[in-house]
């Protein structure tokens, strides 16, 4: 029997073709589940009924926080936890970001606009303890504490005396905050900055339970873990009922919340997905409502995904850009760093390279931002460029030497700097090299000035012109450009001082007109946040800070499931 | 026997050393800090973050400092996660790739076997051609070619599946199926060949010789001999096993301690990348010992006394 079995199904001759269709089948199986069922044409990406219940979102967060911490909090991950976990005096409006009332029901502003004083509204933390003024100037001093060794402790500048302990000068408790009774609270300012109640709502100026820390200091628990979900003790609309590591957190409703009775979600579960694909697929399965702000979509599916109906995409508040050394040569000379600026066809690059909807733009401060009006820099002008190039004494690109390009091991960084080198060849005939490097030797690189021009997005933290012209201030530590200007930072300085709003724009703008006639950066375009979000969850707005407070959001099980439905249209 | 495995216990130790000591100065060579993003922070700051992690000392100070503490078994702070220690990190993500490795070990033995068993026993038939060549795909198709597969055809096509995270026992298994193949497909080929060996040996003929069924034949005899090259297969197999599943841990966003061994790199997180360099250099150096003692039972011609 063995022996027949061999012989008939031994030979190559016979055995091959039988493997060989077995090989088919076994292929056809696989491939015709995968093509063969498409969803019939539906306008959604994915199911459209939710999974979760009526009160339970389910959305992503991308990473695991580094800190949720509000006074040391550096990351937007973390950000998004403690912004749902944590109420300060303002709050940012979900639609306009415009400071609404939160803990502070009101507030009145000294002539100067330099002294704030905060009415709170009586609340408590989350274990029943009132909350007063006190932990908000406990909050406050403890951000700029260089003990606290917070990434974040230069927002904590704003207030009078900031710098100087952050610089380890003076002592905590002279930093101008101060309560003057258990609901009053008093703060004073370097300068009138007009953004500072925007700015308020930021993560760093949430209120620490400074009871909390002492009884755990005095329990022989290391302090540094309060925000953990077994002591962790919040203000905010959410509190947090399990951390899993790197897997996910679950939030349930804060019954103490002092707006309570506004918050319709009961239970908020945010996984953390860091590949961008498999968060996608999440979403496909209706394991996600919403991938979460945080959350990118794969830009080689942009294009596919941007036709369904709970695809949404709106501007947001970063700008991507290339910084030149001024004091590399060719780079020192402006008129090669203007003419570099002017060859950049910076439409084809949002259209054919990075395709996320970019907005193509040459200016630093993103138009309308706060009612700025943008430069409008012109984006693309080969003849000017060309003119400039030659004007600087290298027409056509003729006794050039190479110029350098460094940008951070990315596949997307990689696609704009080819895009660049392949626009600078064409345009000036500029030879230039591409130097990809890993992404804490480009950051040790950048900070040494090891580079002729290198790739970098600034993502503003305010909706304020300044939280970009900053960057080119002399003492300013993250600019990377070598350039500085008395003028320039004199001029930021009286603008900061100006109380008038539209003069002080004015002199914004002037501010930026300088700086780029000095093309210290190359601005290149303006980011998009592209997000999926299920028919059903309503009160989710795309604001350009990218912040989607949950206390807005519910699920709307009659959700018309045939068409495009814009988030709500009431306002909380 | 003993003396055998004290001996190659005692081994580990200059081994250990060396893995200690090179690891700590290579991830200390790379240029950064674990300190810088694109913000800047103040000097002051920094030289805070520094004394809190004690790289404010001189390096071999920093050394002697970090293998005293290993000894106590403290594997020190992640930089990366400022509130965990990197015990409790791995604590918390070692189970997660064990059960992961778990369950690919299973699978790539059930399969494998199995393939390999029938393409022995019916050597050169359709069978036998055709676990083969799916042996050879197996082999072929990388993880992140067959994990997106998996997920389009169970998670959103068929919707049997979660496409991903942490959970259940339904969490495991398209990611285990995604690890294992690569495995069953060597297994199938070692075993195969194996048995092809000691098909034709005096002992099996023996074995028939003396009337024994052909299934006895098949599971005591030939299987033991073909399990040789497995067997020394799987060891290393094991330890990869544990320590190449960083790309299944992401596409499949399992919280296993895979993916560290490159994040904490990156991050220039030394302690975390020290941790998990000196766990997976321990199941390497284990596995290999595991191995060579088995050698021993299941080949009465190797002797370890």
């Amino acid at each position: 029997m063995r022996k027949l079995r061999r012989r008939i199904g031994g030979s190559s001759r016979s055995g091959q073709p039988a493997a060989w269709w077995l090989g088919w089948l076994l292929g056809a199986a696989v491939l015709v589940p995968l093509v063969g069922c498409q969803n019939r044409q539906s306008p959604f990406f994915g199911t459209v009924v939710p999974r979760h219940g009526p009160d339970e979102l389910w959305i992503n967060n991308s990473t695991e926080p580094e800190w949720l911490d509000p006074s040391r909090c550096s990351d937007s991950t973390g950000g998004e936890i403690i912004w749902n976990t944590f109420e300060g005096l303002v709050q940012a409006h979900p639609e306009t970001l415009a400071p609404m009332p939160a803990l502070a029901r009101s507030w009145d502003v000294s002539e100067d606009g330099r002294r704030y004083t905060f009415h709170l509204r009586p609340s408590q933390w989350s274990d029943g303890r009132p909350l007063t003024a006190d932990d908000f100037v406990f909050s406050f001093r403890r951000l700029v504490d260089p003990r606290t060794a917070s990434k974040y402790a230069s927002n904590g500048f704003v207030f009078a005396g900031g710098a100087a302990i952050g610089r380890g000068e003076a002592s905590p408790e002279t930093l101008g905050v101060r309560a003057v009774d258990d609901l009053t609270l008093e703060v004073e300012l370097v300068d009138p900055l007009p953004y500072f109640l925007n700015f308020l709502s930021f993560y760093s100026f949430m209120p620490i339970p400074r009871h909390l820390l002492e009884d755990l200091e005095r329990r022989g628990i290391d302090p540094d873990l309060w925000t953990r979900p077994e002591h962790v003790v919040s203000n905010g609309p959410f509190l947090m009922k399990e951390w899993w590591f790197r897997q996910r957190m679950v939030f349930e409703k804060n019954p103490r919340y002092w707006d309570a009775s506004s918050v319709r979600l009961n239970r908020v579960r945010v996984a953390m997905v860091e590949s961008s694909t498999t968060a996608l697929n999440m979403y496909a399965t209706g394991e996600f409502d919403w991938p979460g702000g945080s959350t990118s979509l794969p830009a080689e599916f942009m294009d596919h995904l941007s036709g369904y109906h709970d695809f949404h995409q709106h501007p947001f508040l970063a700008v991507y850009f290339y910084w030149v050394n001024t004091k590399e040569p060719p780079l020192d000379n402006p008129l090669v760093r203007r003419a570099l600026s002017l060859a950049v066809d910076r439409e084809a690059l949002v259209r054919h390279v990075t395709r996320g909807g970019q907005i193509a733009s040459a200016d630093l401060v993103p138009d309308g931002l706060a009612g700025y009006r943008g430069l409008g820099q012109s984006v693309f002008d080969p003849d000017a460029a060309r003119r400039l190039l030659a004007e600087a004494g290298y027409a056509g690109g003729a006794g050039l030497p190479p110029v350098s390009l460094s940008f951070n091991t990315s596949e997307g960084h990689k696609q704009v700097a080819e895009a660049l080198q392949a626009m600078w060849q064409q345009e000036l005939g500029i030879t230039v090299e591409l130097k990809n490097q890993e992404w804490k030797v480009f950051l040790a690189n950048a900070e040494q000035m090891n580079f002729q021009l290198c790739r970098m997005g600034w993502v503003g933290d305010y909706a304020d012109p300044y939280t970009f012209l900053e960057l080119l201030t002399s003492d300013c530590g993250n600019n990377h450009s070598n350039w500085s200007s008395p003028a320039y930072d004199q001029l930021l300085e009286e603008a900061n001082r100006q109380s008038e709003p539209e003069k002080r724009l004015d002199m914004l703008r002037q501010a930026e007109a300088m700086a780029l006639e000095a093309q210290p950066l190359i601005p290149l375009y303006v980011y998009t946040r592209s997000q999926l979000i299920k028919p059903y969850v309503r009160g989710i707005w795309g604001n350009h800070q990218d912040r989607h407070p949950w206390k807005s959001i519910w699920i709307d099980s009659s959700a018309d499931r045939s068409g495009r439905h814009s988030p709500t249209p009431e306002a909380p | 026997m003993t003396g055998y495995l004290v001996r190659r216990v005692l081994e580990l130790v200059p081994t250990a050393l060396v893995i200690i000591a090179a690891s700590f100065a290579l991830v200390r060579l790379a240029p950064g800090s674990p300190f810088s993003s694109e913000k800047e922070i103040s000097p002051e700051i920094r030289r805070q973050l520094e004394a809190k992690y004690g790289f404010d000392r001189p390096l071999p100070e920093q050394f002697v400092r970090y293998v005293r503490n290993l000894l106590q078994g403290d594997l020190g702070l992640s930089t990366k996660y400022p509130q965990r220690s990197v015990n409790e990190i791995i604590a918390t993500g070692f189970p997660v790739t064990l059960s992961l490795a778990a369950v690919a070990l299973v699978w790539s033995l059930l399969v494998g076997m199995t393939a390999g068993i029938i393409g022995a026993v019916r050597q050169n038939t359709v069978w036998d051609h055709s676990a083969m060549m799916a042996a050879l795909v197996g082999i072929s198709v990388p993880s992140f070619v067959l994990g997106p597969l998996l997920v389009l055809l169970f998670s959103l096509r068929l919707q049997m599946l979660p496409p991903a995270g942490w959970g259940d026992w339904r969490h495991l298994i398209l990611p285990g199926l995604t690890l294992g193949t690569i495995y069953a497909a060597s297994i199938a080929r070692l075993t195969r060949g194996g048995m092809l060996e000691v098909i034709r040996s005096d002992y099996i003929r023996t074995a028939r010789a003396k009337g024994l069924a052909e299934r006895l034949v098949i599971t005591r005899h030939m299987l033991r001999g073909g399990l040789l090259p497995v067997v020394s297969y799987l060891g290393p197999a094991i330890a990869s096993m544990l320590t190449g599943s960083v790309v299944v841990e992401k596409i499949f966003n399992l919280p296993g301690i895979g993916p560290y061994f490159v994040d904490a790199a990156f991050n220039r997180d030394y302690f975390l990348v020290m941790g998990i360099v000196l766990l997976y250099a321990f199941f390497l150096l284990l596995m290999n010992l595991v191995v060579d003692l088995l050698y021993g039972l299941l080949d009465p011609r190797i002797d370890h006394a």
